[in-house]
């Protein structure tokens, strides 16, 4: 069975965090649910709807950005009272908009996070979690990165409390009080958490969590360790998780998966008998999906996936069919409505028309005068800069509430912005003087209407490093622009990892001085991507790094007045000695740099990349035959002449072609690494092998695994 | 919502742009297209029968409906009509670099096979003005040919450079099309026969062009650029970053207006109303469209629009009917119409929030605040855009040059120029690095051509610690001959050549021109008539100077040909000269046109010398093979030997002699290239009739070979009579 959903809009509010959306439970007299939704204006708003027309039930008046929105009440009875975070406060709304609750933590930061289970209130700050039962604090715990999502398994299936975070670092902590039980490790950094089935499935144990990468899966958190059930890898490199719902929306009894991702896709997935997911249905909105769940709204008797988007559209995908398969007679009803809709909506653009056309006005004349001041409002823009595994490039995705106008990007360090086929703008490369302007990359985005996302793809090479910045300007009068900032790290293409293959052979650099651990810390911030602003707690720490397109390791160990960095790659070592060596001259502070370096791992490296050089150089070399054979085999007719080796290419070429053109340039990157490590490996030896280059150049030409490696020897 | 009717997939590529349908048999429509190899194929679906069966023709191996046409030379255009009325069935015309086969596939013969030296670029066939018969048009290196269905040359004319694409077009609404030329110099001229009555410039190589109905046409730019003009207006065009592959018209929601149907290098079609670009309907291939045209491929009596995709993908769609109106998209109308609408009061209540807010921050915050951080700049802040000529420095060539400067301390963190044919892309940006941030700004700007410009400009206005920045938004046109600079007449050495002609114009009027047309500094002040101006070139250093005498004579010394024509044009249209006669004399063009002219008749004679020993040796091959095979049969193996021997030197000495005329080739289509830039040229000084009359002459006297004439022709405009 296919599974068909029809959108409908039902109400715009302001800009949307994630899990800022929910439905009531419906009551007895009514069918159909009213929906909550809390915006970053502050307002929260209740609304139903009745004949195809959205029906405010209550509405709050502006105040801070509301973060996170969650039901809650008595256990075991319907969950309908509402709790929001905005700041530091939690606010508690009944269905009818009266508000009973108002509490202000003790918490610095804002609240990130929030979880809601009978009395037990869970929320988390960036770095700090907090557990209150009737408002008083019970438990507190301080994590070592940021913290994404909170949730707790079910207090009544379960004799404990169990709250589980996820955090930055591609990490779930599981505690039991202020403390980790202890911690799992998934496959990208977690974004969200939900309980299985709504209620942690039978045992009360199974979390689903979706990632920033894109990847969902399903663990059983038992008391003693976690057991995965599944994963599901994004094959097709869709967005971001944010919110995951489950509802069975299929109708077939089992609960299905609902899944909202960042680059607008709303997913389902159904179970199979042996209870893993299978893709049921997609549809891509045009921007963030921030939360989901599934119910019913528009119409009784027509189950729906309700979404709620960045720019605040509340949009129902329903089951209920589109017009044209109705009656006649209900046909013209609903062109009646919607009739009356566009009409009602003509009539107050035209009113707000005028408004703006004397404001502009005011505008004008406020411009004649010379002591007048003209500020500006900020547009919310919602940004994301991170590095894709699969290719080692870095995606930078640009959302505004509003259509983009253009977007001018600007670096100061050499990158390459790469095609990407979701995005429609018109790019224009500007030539740039790299000399007396530091730009070496100006490129305009000159949007298509309507567009309020935009992805990039960006190339980096590892060892130059600067700011890339980006001036997005909105299709919004007075026109003004906003700049983002993004740092291209001198290891920009190293990702955190948990655990390091420690038979490797590794060269060392170890760095002295008189320095603090926190200074350190912050170098070690400046260097790698992936790592906690703030300190973490203790006096000395291991981070585990792996560079996403070598596959080569760093491990950095550091306390107060000593920094230790292993790697098998003797670039990255390289690379991390000039930075620090540059960045404590620039801070005047004294350092002892002195390094090991393990010939063996030379060659370690090389046959790290002996397999993706040969595999690049093979899937080159048949790319460029497919046309030849192809034209061969219109001219004979049949393939049975050709040697079983072409007739395979033959048979392959779409995927072949495929895989060609999904890494561009990654031989070009390979050889390049290449030529750095050589240049590396003889820079610790005091030798300048630049001349060599072209000789290098030459072998690799022609690559065969032990010429190359008896260069690296002989040279 | 629309789907397609039929869908087929060849296992065939097809090159993008060569696709055509035709009756070859005078009942059934069938799909021509050029594939690899230097073939074209022939998708017959209606008769099993195969009917084609020939030296030329041979059975698809792949597919049992296919048919394929061996060219052996890479198709560089294909269309199929009605060529010969008498026939009564369609002919398919192949054009290659250097030939033009009109076929006919039923009888498998051609109907004729003529050489065309300029290259056959683009093609298309119909009824031209008054020529009676259809004309198979091609078009090559600057250079438009006509052939009748007996390959009589009917119709030659010379056009501004390469040509791209053809159409024809009923342009000025008599009821006789006229023939549209697009070209490598992003002009879209018309042609009227032989006389060019409208031009357009557009601002990249125009690569398609289709006719709507009446007066309309759609065009598509390299640059990703669709569109529609009626008559000299264009109605709207839009900019994509895919590549438009191919244009056709068709009426798609059966409202009795043609669409602007569009195939996307992505693999994307779309259709969108001819009158405000606006998408109706659109369809995904996997790989990029290789063309879109129609025919009732059914043979139902419908008329289906029919995509290939380069991967031999076909799909066809039947017109939508009069109810599904307006929703061949599969989201319904009012949704899409409620969600345009919430967009834009959405729009309007940010827009009056912002305003609402600046309002506040007015009335809280007097003076005191520290300016800069919240990005608050005083409401009087005003841009200043000054253009000027810049005569560069030894680092820097000579360029025009944008100076943007704020009124007050300000500064300006970044400039944005959007402007068309200018750039490498469509912008150019100025970002000075944090440490040069200052309330002026100067952008040098090279226009690599004499056109007006209109620069859009947009300026990030704040202060030097801002994260927001104001945006100036402002439009500036850069006159037509920006890249000339005033200089004092008698340091000027006056150029040889020289351009001579009268207007009745008042010095004022002239003098108005002078200004809208050049950078002229402030001060100039132009007297009465007789005076004079001269003008540096900030390209190449050369001198133009322009005189104007109390009787209206004007003279304009110049040794560049291009700028003398561009003047003159530029002059025409502002007083609305129809009629122009000049006299003209560029000895050094002129001295350089005739050794192009002896050039030609040697690479012509090395040509003819080059086949006549090609054919020699193909015939010594054909003896050396048989007495190879003779010595085989006699078991002379050494005589073998050295038969072959011979035979593998001379194939040697034919892949050389092959090299050779290659090369020779490309150098005599370079030189005609010249020929026919120079008729243009000569054409271009004249305005009106005379350009036709100097365009027809010099055609005349070359086919004529008679250079001198042709000089004269150039000199004086008319043929010595």
């Amino acid at each position: 069975m296919d599974l068909v959903l029809n959108r409908a809009d039902y109400l715009q509010v302001g800009v949307t965090s994630q899990k800022t959306m929910k439905l009531l439970p419906a009551s007895k007299s009514r069918a159909t649910q009213k929906v909550v939704v809390g915006d970053h204006d502050g307002v929260v708003t209740c609304f139903g709807m009745k004949k195809g027309e959205a029906v405010a039930v209550f509405k709050t008046l502006p105040g801070q950005k509301i973060t996170r929105l969650e039901l809650g009440g008595v256990l075991n009875t319907p969950q309908e009272k509402i709790f929001i975070a905005a700041g530091s406060e939690i606010r508690g709304y009944t269905k009818r908009g009266k508000q009973f609750l108002s509490f202000e933590t003790n918490l610095t930061e804002c609240i990130k996070a929030m979880h809601v289970s009978g009395s037990d209130l869970f929320l988390s700050a960036s770095y700090i979690y907090n557990h209150y039962c009737d408002c008083k604090d019970q438990h507190y715990y301080l994590s070592g990165d940021k913290i994404n999502d909170v949730t707790c398994l079910p207090v009544e299936k379960l004799p404990q409390i169990t709250p589980i975070l996820a955090c930055q670092d591609r990490v779930l902590r599981v505690l039991q009080g202020s403390d980790v039980m202890y911690e799992v490790e998934v496959l990208g950094p977690p974004s969200v958490l939900a309980l299985h089935n709504g209620n942690g499935g039978d045992s009360g144990e199974d979390v689903l969590f979706g990632t920033s990468d894109g990847k969902l899966g399903l663990i059983q958190i038992t008391t003693s360790k976690p057991i995965n059930k599944w994963e599901i890898r994004n094959e097709k490199k869709r967005g971001g998780v944010l919110c995951i719902d489950s509802f069975d929306i299929v109708g077939d009894g089992v609960k299905d998966l609902l899944v909202g991702r960042d680059d607008g896709m709303v997913e389902v997935y159904s179970f199979d008998s042996a209870n893993e997911p299978v893709l049921r249905f997609d549809q891509m909105l045009s921007e963030s999906v921030t939360s989901i769940q599934g119910g019913c709204v528009g119409k009784d008797s027509y189950d729906e996936i309700v979404v709620s988007t960045y720019s605040g559209w509340v949009t129902g995908l329903t089951t209920e069919p589109v017009q044209k398969e109705s009656g006649s007679g209900e046909e013209l009803k609903i062109n009646q409505e919607m009739q009356s809709k566009i009409a009602s909506l003509r009539s107050e653009l035209e009113h707000l028309q005028y408004k703006v056309l004397q404001e502009r006005e005011n505008y004008q004349q406020a411009s004649q005068s010379s002591t007048a001041k003209t500020a500006l409002s900020s547009i919310s823009i919602n940004d994301k800069f991170t590095l894709n595994k699969d290719d080692a490039s870095y995606s930078l995705i640009l959302e505004v509430q509003t259509a983009i106008d253009n977007v001018l990007i600007q670096s100061d360090v050499p990158i390459d912005l790469l095609d990407v086929d979701k995005n429609s703008a018109v790019v224009s490369f500007s030539s740039c003087d790299a000399e007396s302007n530091d730009n070496f990359l100006l490129a305009t985005y000159r949007c298509q209407a309507n567009t309020t996302r935009l992805e990039l793809q960006i190339r980096s090479i590892e060892g130059q490093y600067g700011t890339l910045q980006a001036y997005v300007t909105p299709r919004v009068q007075p026109k003004t622009c906003q700049v983002r900032q993004y740092h291209i790290k001198p290891l920009s293409l190293h990702q955190r990892t948990h655990c390091i293959d420690h038979d490797r052979p590794m060269n060392t650099l170890t760095l002295t001085g008189q320095f603090s651990f926190a200074e350190f810390h912050s170098w070690v911030v400046f260097c790698l991507p992936e790592v906690p602003e703030k300190p973490p707690a203790g006096e000395c720490i291991t981070f585990y790094f792996q560079n996403t397109f070598l596959d080569t390791q760093l491990e950095s160990t550091y306390r107060k007045g000593e920094g230790v960095f292993k790697s098998d790659n003797i670039s990255t070592i390289s690379i991390l000695k000039d930075v620090l060596s540059k960045e404590a001259t620039k801070r005047k502070i004294n350092l002892n740099i002195s390094y090991e370096i393990n010939e063996v791992s030379v060659k370690h490296t090389l046959k790290l990349i002996h397999p993706k050089l040969e595999y690049q150089l093979l899937l080159a070399k048949k790319v460029q035959l497919i046309d030849a054979l192809k034209e061969l085999q219109v001219h004979e007719g049949n393939t049975s002449f050709l040697i079983p080796e072409y007739r395979s290419i033959l048979e392959e070429a779409d995927h072949l072609q495929e895989e060609y053109k999904k890494q561009p340039a990654h031989l070009e990157r390979l050889y390049g690494m290449i030529t750095d490590l050589f240049i590396d490996k003889f820079k610790f030896k005091g030798t300048n092998v630049k001349t060599k280059v072209p000789l290098l150049l030459e072998i690799l030409d022609s690559y065969d695994q032990n010429a190359l490696i008896a260069f690296f020897d002989a040279a | 919502m629309l789907l397609p009717v039929f869908t087929l997939k060849l296992r065939h590529k097809i090159s993008p742009r060569m696709v055509a349908i035709g009756r070859y048999d005078g009942t059934h429509p069938c799909l021509a297209a050029a594939t690899q190899a230097g073939k074209v194929f022939i998708h017959n679906p209606h008769t099993r029968g195969q009917y084609f069966r020939a030296s030329r023709v041979s059975q698809s191996p792949l597919e049992s409906d296919v048919s394929l046409l061996n060219i052996n030379q890479v198709v560089s255009c294909l269309t199929a009509g009605v060529l010969n009325p008498e026939l009564g069935r369609d002919v398919l015309l192949v054009g290659t670099q250097t030939n033009l086969l009109a076929y006919d596939v039923y009888n498998n013969s051609d109907l004729f096979y003529r050489e065309v030296a300029d290259g056959a670029n683009a093609i298309v066939l119909g009824t031209l003005g008054d020529v009676a018969s259809p004309l198979a048009i091609i078009g090559g290196n600057c250079v438009l040919q006509g052939f009748d269905h007996e390959g009589n040359d009917l119709f030659w004319t010379v056009t501004g450079d390469n040509v791209h694409s053809l159409a024809l077009c009923d342009f000025d609404g008599d009821g006789k099309k006229e023939l549209l030329v697009g070209s490598e110099d992003f002009d879209i001229r018309v042609f009227k026969e032989d006389e060019i009555i409208a031009e357009m410039t557009e601002t990249e190589i125009i690569t398609s062009l289709c006719p709507m109905y009446g007066s309309r046409f759609g065009y598509a730019l390299s640059n990703g650029t669709v569109g529609v003009y009626d008559k000299m207006a264009r109605s709207w065009r839009i900019k994509s970053k895919n590549h438009a592959m191919s244009i056709h018209a068709f009426d798609l929601n059966s409202d009795g207006v043609c669409e602007l149907i569009t195939g996307w290098s992505n693999g994307k079609v779309d259709a969108r109303s001819d009158r405000t670009g606006e998408v109706i309907f659109k369809d995904n291939f996997a790989s990029a469209i290789a063309g879109v045209v129609e025919g009732d491929y059914r043979m139902d009596g419908h008329v289906q629009l029919i995509c290939c995709s380069v991967d031999g993908e076909i799909r066809g769609y039947l017109p939508g009917t009069a109810e599904m109106r307006g929703s061949l998209m599969d989201t319904s109308m009012e949704q899409d119409l409620i969600r345009e609408l919430s967009q834009k009061k959405q729009n309007l209540l940010l827009e009056l929030r912002n305003y609402e807010e600046n309002a506040r921050a007015e009335l809280s915050s007097p003076q005191n605040e520290a300016d800069g951080q919240r990005d608050v700049i005083p409401a009087n802040t005003r841009l200043h855009t000054i253009l000027s000529v810049n005569l560069g420095s030894e680092t820097q060539a000579a360029h025009t040059e944008l100076c943007v400067s704020t009124s007050n301390d300000t500064i300006i963190r970044a400039v944005l120029i959007f402007a068309e044919g200018i750039f490498v892309g469509e912008s150019h940006v100025v970002h000075p690095s944090v440490h040069n941030l200052s309330s002026s700004v100067c952008v040098p700007i090279i226009p690599p051509k004499d056109v007006p410009v209109d620069l859009h400009l947009k300026a990030f206005v704040g202060y030097r610690s801002s994260t927001q920045f104001h945006v100036f938004e402002l439009t500036r046109q850069l006159p037509r001959f920006s890249m000339y600079a005033l200089t004092s007449p008698d340091s000027a050495s006056e150029p040889l050549s020289y351009v001579n002609f009268i207007i009745t114009e008042r010095a004022q009027r002239i003098a108005l021109w002078l200004n809208q047309n050049f950078l002229l500094p402030e001060d100039t002040n132009i007297q009465n008539a007789p005076f004079q101006a001269c003008f540096t070139s900030l390209r190449n250093g050369g001198h133009l100077c322009i005189k104007i005498k109390s009787s209206g004579e004007i003279t304009l010394n110049t040794d560049d040909i291009d700028l003398a024509g561009d003047i003159i044009q530029s002059m025409a249209s502002f007083f609305a000269i129809e009629d122009l006669q000049v006299e003209a004399d560029f000895p050094i063009y002129f001295e350089e046109l005739r050794k192009v002219l002896i050039k030609v008749d040697e690479y012509h004679s090395v040509h003819q010398k080059l086949s006549a020993d090609m054919a020699d040796d193909s015939n010594l091959i054909r003896s050396l093979l048989v007495q190879a095979e003779d010595a085989r049969l006699m078991r002379d193996m050494k005589t073998m030997k050295n038969r072959y021997m011979e035979l593998y030197d001379l194939n040697k000495n034919l892949l050389n002699g092959y090299k050779i005329r290659c090369s020779n080739h490309t150098e005599l289509l370079g030189n005609l290239k010249a020929v026919n830039q120079a008729i243009q040229r000569a054409g271009h000084l004249r305005v009106g009739k005379p350009k036709n009359q100097v365009i027809t002459a010099c055609r005349d006297a070359i086919r004529s070979n008679n250079i001198n004439t042709l000089f004269r022709i150039m000199r004086v405009g008319t043929a010595p009579s």
